[in-house]
């Protein structure tokens, strides 16, 4: 399983080094616009303001690498080669949506760890209700693997540019509709069934296919 | 232990609405070499990706090593050694990296061997795949399949694109496999003498059908040619079976016939023909016709 | 010992080995109670599948024109057959039978075949009566 992961990882660096880089400007916009403005903000309403470009990152990215995922298989044909291995299909899936979920903790796990530090430093005035942070890095976990699943599931057809556009439009139907119902439980219960059966459905159609 | 390491019952399969596989049944047993013999696009390539589970059947069964082919688990594909037609590996890798990336999933590795095979195909490890020719794939590919020592091994053409000298270097190392406990190999090829060489028993997979299963030393016994003179002209029907081709033209006919015996030979005999000669046949003569479809024809006086 | 396989043959491949050795211990190439290379190494050597070499021996043995012993090899018989004379001479006058046929259809006439007959019998020896 693991020389899996790293065979997933190595083929699709490109998608790791930007998430990277995001991250990175992310971070030092968030840590310069806090910092700078005086008094301190209305954190939450700008906390708000910053995932609007993260969630844009995410939505160009993660089902981009998700469809990069899937069509490269296919287009190469790697499946094919694995399955001539001590390998099933179940397995490289496996492998495929770990990378996956590595690449969105790359870019999330960073930005959580430096708003907990911020929030930690500049608390007692701000009014941020405890775990808000955890809150919202648990949506955004949740939106990003949405999208990546997305991806995963378009990208397995002999097109690129088609599954690509069908989960940015799919992914811009999702991002207001967030939006309008906020962070709540409801949209957390949403985006959990999304992605169950997204899953579901990738596992199915992977299955079956002649490679 | 299993006797038959592969096992197809009544396969079918159909590709968008042609049948490609119609019911096809072979047991393959251990310590066997299976030669599985096919026209292009006769579904030697089909069938054995069924096997290995790369393609769905449309009906029936197919068994490898006692598991069923959609169920495959790796530890049982560890067993087997798999070389797949084209030789298409992953072309943008390099060898090195292909390499590694095969003997890390592999669950047992023959460094040594391997290493031998290497030297001896003199195979680039830092060239990338798709710059190797066919000839060099195709013996990487077959190094692969045989470095995880496999109990079993499939092969699809294996000797796509190499040379004469490569050649028998395959027929070589398959000699040396099978000449271990309990080892198989199946593998299709359209050069007819490397299969005579070394196959023990040979399919010829015709129409959708396999026409012809059997060991490969009965062949040339039970298929007969035969050319036929009669005193007046030819009789139209012999009251034969498994005639697989037949040409009459005034008194002449000239007949193949599938699994000749005794009774046969007495039913030719009781239409008198005044003379009767068997035309000798090699493995490529049966091949040929065993692969036209089944004609019977009458030319005009 | 070198063997040539003839794809284009209606022999099968151990019936052509058969054939082969045969012809080489006629020739005087393989002398009596020389050894035959074993199954395997037979097999490696020509890349030929082992089933085809173990038949080949099998019905050489049989014929009683080599002789097996277990843990050591095979080995060229003496020439005294242990099948009867009827069913050796049974055997030759088929095989006689098979060469007037294709004298027939090659259209070799009869004081030519006898011709021919006599020098092959010349090359290979053939002792002139033999006491029973």
């Amino acid at each position: 399983m693991f020389t899996l992961i790293k065979r997933e990882i190595e083929d699709h660096v490109a998608f790791f080094l930007g998430a990277a880089i995001a991250t990175a400007i992310l971070i030092v916009l968030l840590v310069s616009a806090v910092l700078n403005y005086d008094p301190p903000p209305d954190i939450p309403v700008y906390a708000v303001g910053l995932l609007i470009p993260v969630i844009v990152v995410v939505v160009i990215g993660l089902p981009a690498m998700g469809v990069s995922q899937m069509y490269t298989d296919r287009n190469r044909r790697i499946s094919a080669f694995l399955s001539g291995l001590p390998v099933t299909r179940s397995q490289i899936l496996v492998a495929r949506i770990v990378t996956g979920v590595l690449a969105i903790l790359i870019v999330l796990a960073p930005l959580t760890i430096t708003g907990t530090v911020l929030r930690d430093l500049l608390l007692p005035p701000i009014p941020i209700y405890p775990g808000l942070i955890a809150d919202m890095s648990v949506t955004a976990f949740l939106i990003a693997f949405a999208c990546y699943c997305l991806g995963l599931l378009t990208g397995w057809t002999s097109s690129r540019i088609t599954p690509t556009l069908g989960a940015l439009v799919l992914t811009c139907i999702l991002i207001p509709l967030i939006l309008v119902k906020g962070f709540g439980l409801h949209i957390k219960v949403i985006l959990i069934l999304f992605i169950i059966a997204s899953l579901v459905r990738t596992w199915q159609k992977f299955k079956s296919t002649a490679l | 232990m299993d006797e038959n390491v592969i096992e197809v019952e009544n396969l079918v399969k159909y590709f968008d609405g042609r049948c490609v596989l119609d019911g096809i049944n072979l047991k393959v047993p251990r310590g066997c070499i299976y030669g599985l013999l096919g026209r292009n696009a006769a579904g030697k390539t089909t069938m054995i990706r069924i096997l290995f589970g790369l393609e769905p059947s449309t009906r029936g069964w197919a068994f490898l090593l006692g598991t069923e082919s959609s169920r495959l688990s790796a530890k049982v594909k560890g067993r087997i050694g798999y070389v797949a037609e084209g030789h298409n590996l992953i072309q943008n890798y390099k060898v090195g990296r292909l390499v590694k990336l095969c003997r890390d999933l592999s669950l047992q590795w023959n460094s040594e061997f391997f290493a031998h095979l290497i030297e001896m195909f003199h195979l680039p490890m830092d060239r990338r795949i798709s710059q190797l020719s066919i000839g060099m794939r195709a013996q990487l590919n077959l190094s692969l399949a045989l470095a995880i020592d496999p109990e079993l091994l499939i092969l699809d053409d294996p000797t796509l694109g190499m040379d004469t000298v490569a050649r028998r270097q395959f027929l070589e190392l398959a000699i040396d496999l099978i000449q271990q406990q309990d080892r198989t190999i199946l593998f299709s090829s359209h050069i007819l003498s490397d299969v005579e060489r070394v196959a023990d028993r040979i399919g010829i997979l015709a129409g959708g059908k396999l026409v012809v299963d059997c060991a490969l030393e009965e062949l040339k016994n039970r298929i007969k040619k035969f050319r036929l003179i009669f005193p007046e002209s030819a009789p139209e029907d012999l009251h034969l079976t498994e005639i697989i081709n037949q040409q009459i033209q005034g008194r002449e006919m000239v007949i193949t016939v599938a699994n000749w015996n005794q009774q046969k030979q007495a039913m030719l005999d009781t239409f008198k023909p005044s003379n009767s000669t068997e035309m000798p046949m090699s493995l490529e003569d049966i091949f040929i016709e065993c692969t036209k479809p089944t004609t019977v024809t009458t030319a005009p006086q | 010992m070198q063997f040539r396989i003839d794809n284009a043959s209606d022999r099968p491949v151990y019936q052509q080995i058969i054939d082969q050795i045969k012809r080489d211990i006629a020739l005087g190439r393989l002398i009596k109670d020389e050894k035959l290379p074993t199954v395997r190494q037979l097999a490696k050597q020509l890349a030929i599948n082992p089933n085809t070499i173990a038949k080949a021996y099998r019905q050489l043995e049989q014929e009683g024109i080599i002789v097996t012993k277990p843990g050591t090899g095979a080995f060229v018989a003496s020439l005294d057959s242990n099948l009867s004379k009827s069913v050796r001479k049974k055997i030759v006058s088929e095989e006689l039978e098979r060469i007037a046929i294709e004298a027939f259809h090659m259209q070799i006439d009869r004081q030519t075949l006898l011709e021919l007959f006599d020098s092959a019998v010349e090359k290979f020896n053939l002792p002139p009566k033999k006491e029973k």
